[in-house]
């Protein structure tokens, strides 16, 4: 394996997470805050999708549910139960958590397409669910208490989809949890027969993917200061991040981020300048996600930039003769 | 005798209506190789997966090292030191050769360098260190079969169960196949192979075990099962007058 220090996409990837977190010290302008936050939401949903998607194989519609379960968990907790934010926060990651449990546990038995139908219903009923419930205040939605703080919100959701990045990479580039997972993305049957638990992987990568996904959605709750059913727990929310995933590269870390960086960006200058044909945005969106998965399979990462890196990374280890022979 | 290694007692698998594998008993030595075969459909790779714990036996019991492992997952059997590999050879295609062999190698070795390590000495026990970084999707049919080898061993098993690893090989891959092998024999593995070229079962098996339609028909000595009319017949077919 290469070393921490020698890992190039790392060091890239640390580089631009100092580079976002001095923003702030030059850009002033609220509206490019707001944006620069969002942005990273985006980044932070597409990455944690991947964990499922792009490690596991399991390609995840219903991942708004966690958004949406964090985003209400937080405002209950701090609106009703007046818990301050993060105490109210880190209930809404716990609570996905389990949600994760109870949703996984029968669906990561389905393969693919039979996972993905299931999980989207999943979370459709979820959503129905906070429609009609009165402590969600149903399609009326909820009101936080503002907190008007563009920074507070760029840092805090900085940090944690950044914590979160770098814990991936950990847990999934460099631990062996991540080659596991690869493993039963490949062949879930020739894993078992190499000692690996495909059940208990699956839920574990669930659950890894659901935690940060909640804690942003709590975070976007108290930033927005209004949450509905549609928002926070739409299928919409799922789509882009899919969206941004594919174009980006799914199976890699740095692969959602670029793609959610590029469709972000397309997205935000839409809205500033052709904000009139709406739907123009859905169907472009749509023929993205066509275009990508028929032309670039790999992503944008796997298109122009894999290549590069895999040079990079060859050199990594030669067989350690004297190694092997200590081993025996 | 010594305890058995593995002792298949009275085990059936029945599909539906289809009696796959009828009420066969055995028993394996440490170091032994036992060899089974039989006519297609026989049932082998069926009692394979008995063993190996892809099917719960219908009927009947499996002892590993005198415990009932009757019906337990592959992964619980792959800690208890049981490697297998397949007919049909599953590599992780998108993954490395040397991350293929990694990913076994985490059962002995939980830390990612340590297994590593070990995954070097199994590249350089099966030959395949010189491709260890390509995708093992672009190996050959030989280097699939050695790789799916190469998996079982980083389980640092103590039974192996081989399924067809020479079927499609030529000449030259069969041989260097079966000098592997006897080599993992001479380490003291124990090991039950399932292969149809009369050539390598014959040179390389202690004993024979024989199954056709299911049922055990014969076991022995190589020497003894050629010579067994009933596996003449299930091979051959009857003789007419």
């Amino acid at each position: 394996m290469t070393p921490l220090l020698k890992d190039r996409r790392l060091i890239v990837s640390a580089l631009v997470f100092l580079l976002f977190l001095g923003i702030p010290a030059v850009v002033h302008d609220t509206f490019a805050l707001r944006m620069c936050t969002e942005a990273f939401m985006w980044i932070g949903l597409a990455v944690t999708l991947d964990v499922m998607a792009g490690y596991t194989g399991y390609l995840n519609f219903g991942h708004q549910a966690f958004f949406g379960i964090g985003a209400y968990a937080t405002a209950i907790l701090m609106m009703k139960a007046h818990w301050p934010f993060p105490l109210a926060l880190a209930a809404g990651g716990a609570l996905a958590a389990v949600a994760a449990l109870i949703i996984g546990i029968p669906t990561l038995r389905l393969r693919g397409s039979y996972f993905a139908i299931a999980v989207w219903a999943l979370a459709r009923a979820i959503q129905q669910f906070a429609l009609i419930a009165a402590w969600t205040g149903g399609p009326d939605g909820m009101r936080l208490t503002a907190f008007l703080d563009p920074q507070f919100f760029f840092y805090v959701m900085l940090g944690i989809v950044g914590a979160t990045f770098f814990a991936l990479w950990f847990l999934l580039e460099r631990a062996p949890f991540g080659l596991k997972l690869k493993a039963i993305r490949e062949d879930q049957e020739s894993a078992k027969a190499l000692g690996l638990n495909p059940t208990h992987l699956k839920i574990q990568a669930f659950i890894l993917s659901a935690i940060p996904t909640a804690l942003i959605g709590g975070v976007f709750a108290y930033w927005v200061t209004f949450i509905d059913p549609g928002s926070t727990l739409g299928d919409l929310i799922s789509d882009q991040a899919i969206v941004m995933l594919v174009f980006g590269g799914m199976g890699t870390l740095i692969g959602p981020v670029i793609g959610a960086v590029l469709i972000f960006s397309f997205k935000t200058l839409f809205w500033a300048y052709l904000s009139q044909y709406e739907v123009l945005y859905i169907i472009i969106l749509g023929a993205v996600i066509a275009a990508s998965v028929v032309f670039m399979p790999d992503g944008v990462l796997g298109k122009f930039m894999r290549k590069g890196l895999r040079r990079a990374a060859r050199p990594e280890s030669a067989p350690p003769a004297a190694a092997a022979g200590k081993e025996a | 005798m010594a305890e058995p290694i593995l002792r298949v007692d009275s085990v059936s698998k029945i599909f539906g209506g289809l009696t796959a594998v009828n009420d066969v008993s055995f028993e394996m030595q440490a170091g032994e190789i036992l060899g089974l075969i039989g006519p297609n459909g026989a049932g082998k790779t069926t009692l394979f997966n008995v063993v190996s714990g892809y099917y719960a036996p219908s009927h009947g019991k499996v002892f590993f090292k005198g415990k009932d492992v009757s019906g337990k997952p592959p992964y619980a059997l792959a800690a208890l030191g049981v490697g297998r590999t397949f007919q049909v050879v599953k590599p992780f295609g998108g993954l490395s050769v040397l991350e293929n062999i990694i990913i076994a190698s985490f059962l002995k070795h939980p830390r990612r360098a340590h297994a590593e390590e070990a995954a070097w000495g199994v590249l350089e026990f099966t030959g395949l260190a010189d491709r260890a970084h390509i995708p093992a999707a672009s190996l050959t049919l030989a280097g699939r079969k050695r790789l799916e080898i190469g998996k079982a061993l980083a389980l640092e098993p103590s039974f192996l169960l081989l399924d067809e690893v020479v079927a499609g090989l030529n000449p030259t891959e069969t041989d260097r196949t079966i000098e592997l092998i006897l080599k993992l024999k001479s380490l003291g593995m124990t090991i039950l192979i399932v292969e149809h070229i009369m050539r390598v079962i014959m040179s390389i098996s202690d004993r024979l075990l024989v199954l056709n339609f299911g049922q055990m028909i014969a076991q022995g000595s190589p020497a003894e099962v050629a010579g067994d009319p009933s596996v003449i017949q299930a091979y051959l077919g009857e003789e007419h007058e």
